[in-house]
């Protein structure tokens, strides 16, 4: 008899009677049921401004981009701004590979061991907790998330949600099924040296958030 | 002696030397309180929280009750993913398949993020007798293998080790850097080992995380860390192999979403943390980074055996570690005096169910019953009671100090025989209290050595004992 096996005897022997697929078939054809914190509830203009109050919260910054053609307009205005050199490194999405950088080096691909600035395009964001939401792939390569000294993200206005209620809802609808789905609230930060909260810890040191309307 | 070995019954003695060593006093200090603070502001800030307790609570218990079932649709997910389920009923079977694993991988470096599951198998010392090098990449858990220990804390590994100890520890370790080099700040010391884990993501064949919580509908894996490093240390290797218990699971997204919006309340005052992972199966074809093989170690490790006992309860842990930072007696000891994995309220509960209470029954006694953690604990697991349920089968199991058991014994007699109960205390209160009758203390008394040693006994009130004042008040 296999380990597998033995564990699941010792479970089904202590469980109580009845029908317990029906329960579970019930529970999961109706997912929630919790109960939905007020601050995930936002709309339009409140549920942007609670997204930026939260982001701020959170130690990143963020900035508005009025059409995808002023992106790299708005990406080199903070890469001067914060000193770093103008370039940026990011994946295959087509959303950034139809763009006239100007001045901006680009390269592709995933993270490197070094790399001081990358950007990564958001499918979705949580006003509830100022929480951007993405998805690996080649488009969007998941260490670009963690390996850029300072990290860049794009996210649409639109796919702005109100908290994970109606977030899984989208999610399901979008129909992805990435490797990772990375929920990322804010720069890496640690407080395992001499229990003081510092930003940068093994991931970004700074996050930068345009904001697309 | 591996660093997983229990040192549970030495538990008086570890207390002492605990008390009496300055750093871990100091290191001890420097924390207290800061949990606390932040863990309630977070609290106010969200009207719901106490109703997400409620909700988070249910949705345990009704996994616990259809655990087998949820099993094997999380196991069904993660095979139509991609990926590998592997079941282990001991810490020793978990040990081989990783081993297995590592060697399949031809790993000669292993990274870790931070997994008490891994703990709780030796997976360290494992490994490295195994000629594979395993590197912790949670900051703190790095500093505390560089110092050859075990973490004290199951969110905040390092919290026993002062800054200077850290430095030292660096040095000590980082010899390939300048020796004449400034670590005099906090910033500095973060850096250097930003710094020298980096290379090390790039060169481990394997990365080992642990996971809070494995989603039944979607087969996920989730991972919540501020620092970043599980998330580098699972998609850099080609291979990524989650070790986590069985009671990880939970139905669905929505329900992670529940357990979420506490878990980071809970342990650092977060509405969310830095980052939270959902990983499901290999990388997908033509994606660019990611691990190419993703297997679940999934530990039972004596769980099983909980269920349908008065310590199901226990198995709706979520490790926050929000009972051990509002515990008093772990506040005065640390972690390492609990001799084994997991400390404070929910380690002096859960250690005897999984390594016996012949070992670890003497940390249900290191407890004040001040309740605490009970009140603070975000899926409500009724610890203290639990705790007295461990300590009436030590007791039964005659584990109990002789001294303790004819104490208790002999109390035992009294309070079943009433009037022999009020007469013996009518008479204890009155010599107690012409004894302290000056200045209300008493300094030193003999039999109670143990109290008195440390601090003044205070007498009792003049005027009898409570029955005595009960009885005079109502005539």
């Amino acid at each position: 008899m296999s380990a597998r096996a033995r564990i699941l005897d010792r479970i089904r022997a202590a469980a109580a009677p009845g029908d317990r697929q029906a329960t579970v078939a019930a529970w999961m054809a109706a997912p929630g049921g919790g109960p939905l914190p007020h601050q995930a509830t936002s709309h339009g203009a409140q549920r942007l401004t609670q997204f930026m109050q939260k982001l701020d919260a959170a130690a990143a910054t963020v900035g508005r981009v009025s059409a995808l053609a002023e992106l790299p307009k708005a990406l080199a205005h903070e890469l001067r701004k914060r000193k770093l050199p103008a370039r940026i490194r990011f994946g295959d999405d087509p959303v950034f590979a139809g763009l006239d950088w100007g001045t901006i080096g680009t390269s592709r691909g995933p993270g490197r061991i070094e790399e001081p600035a990358t950007l990564s395009r958001a499918e979705f964001g949580l006003a509830e907790t100022g929480t951007l939401v993405l998805a690996s792939g080649p488009d969007n390569p998941v260490t670009l998330t963690f390996l850029g000294e300072t990290h860049f993200v794009l996210l649409r206005e639109a796919d702005l949600c109100g908290g994970f209620e109606d977030f899984w809802t989208a999610w399901r609808e979008r129909g992805l099924d990435p490797r990772t789905l990375n929920m990322v609230t804010g720069p890496s930060r640690s407080a395992d040296v001499g229990q003081v909260l510092q930003l940068g810890a093994h991931g970004p040191v700074a996050l930068h958030v345009f904001l697309l309307s | 002696m591996s660093l997983h070995e229990a040192t549970t019954p030495a538990f008086r003695a570890n207390a002492r030397a605990a008390l009496d060593n300055a750093n871990l006093q100091a290191a001890l200090r420097g924390s207290r309180g800061n949990f606390i603070t932040k863990r309630a502001r977070a609290r106010e800030d969200l009207p719901e929280f106490d109703a997400l307790r409620d909700r988070a609570r249910d949705i345990k218990d009704h996994v616990l009750a259809h655990l087998d079932l949820y099993l094997e649709a999380y196991e069904a997910q993660v095979i139509a993913s991609g990926g590998h389920v592997h079941w282990a009923e001991t810490a020793e079977e978990a040990r081989a398949i990783v081993l297995d694993l590592c060697r399949q991988a031809g790993a000669k470096a292993v990274n870790k993020g931070k997994t008490m599951i891994s703990e709780e198998c030796g997976i360290n010392d494992f490994l490295a007798e195994n000629g594979i090098a395993p590197v912790e990449t949670d900051l703190g858990e790095y500093i505390i293998q560089l110092r050859g220990e075990v973490p004290s804390h199951i969110i905040a590994p390092a919290v026993h080790v002062t800054v200077p100890e850290i430095e030292a520890a660096f040095r000590k370790a980082h010899t390939h850097l300048d020796p004449d080099r400034d670590l005099s700040d906090l910033a500095a010391l973060q850096a250097e080992a930003r710094g020298v884990l980096r290379e090390k993501y790039f060169q481990a064949e394997v990365g080992i995380t642990g996971a809070n919580m494995l989603i039944a509908e979607t087969g996920h894996s989730v991972i919540v860390t501020n620092e970043g490093n599980g998330d580098l240390t699972q998609s850099l290797p080609r291979m990524h192999i989650v070790m986590a218990s069985l009671e990880k699971i939970v139905p669905t997204l929505e329900d992670a979403a529940t357990i979420l919006r506490i878990l980071g309340r809970s342990a650092t005052g977060q509405e969310m943390s830095v980052y939270t992972t959902f990983s499901r199966g290999p990388r997908r074809p033509g994606d660019p980074d990611g691990p190419e093989e993703y297997h679940v170690v999934l530990l039972d490790n004596g769980r099983s055996n909980m269920l349908a006992t008065p310590f199901q309860d226990m198995l709706r842990c979520i490790r926050c570690g929000a009972c051990m930072n509002h515990c008093p007696v772990y506040q005065a000891v640390g972690g390492h005096a609990y001799g084994w994995v997991y400390p404070g309220p929910m380690g002096a509960v859960l250690t005897p169910s999984l390594i016996g209470v012949e070992q670890g029954g003497q940390l249900p006694n290191a407890s004040s019953f001040c309740g605490r953690c009970e009140e603070v604990c975000p899926v409500r697991i009724p610890l203290p009671g639990m705790m007295r349920s461990w300590r009436e089968r030590e007791f039964e199991k005659r584990l109990t100090p002789a001294a303790m058991r004819r104490g208790l014994g002999l109390w035992a007699f009294a309070a079943r025989r009433p009037r022999l109960y009020r007469i013996a205390a009518r008479l204890g209160a009155g010599l107690l209290s012409r004894l302290g009758s000056k200045t209300g203390r008493i300094a030193s008394l003999p039999f109670a050595r143990g109290w008195t040693g440390e601090r003044d006994l205070p007498a009792p009130q003049r005027g009898g004992t409570f029955m005595d004042r009960w009885k005079a008040a109502r005539r």
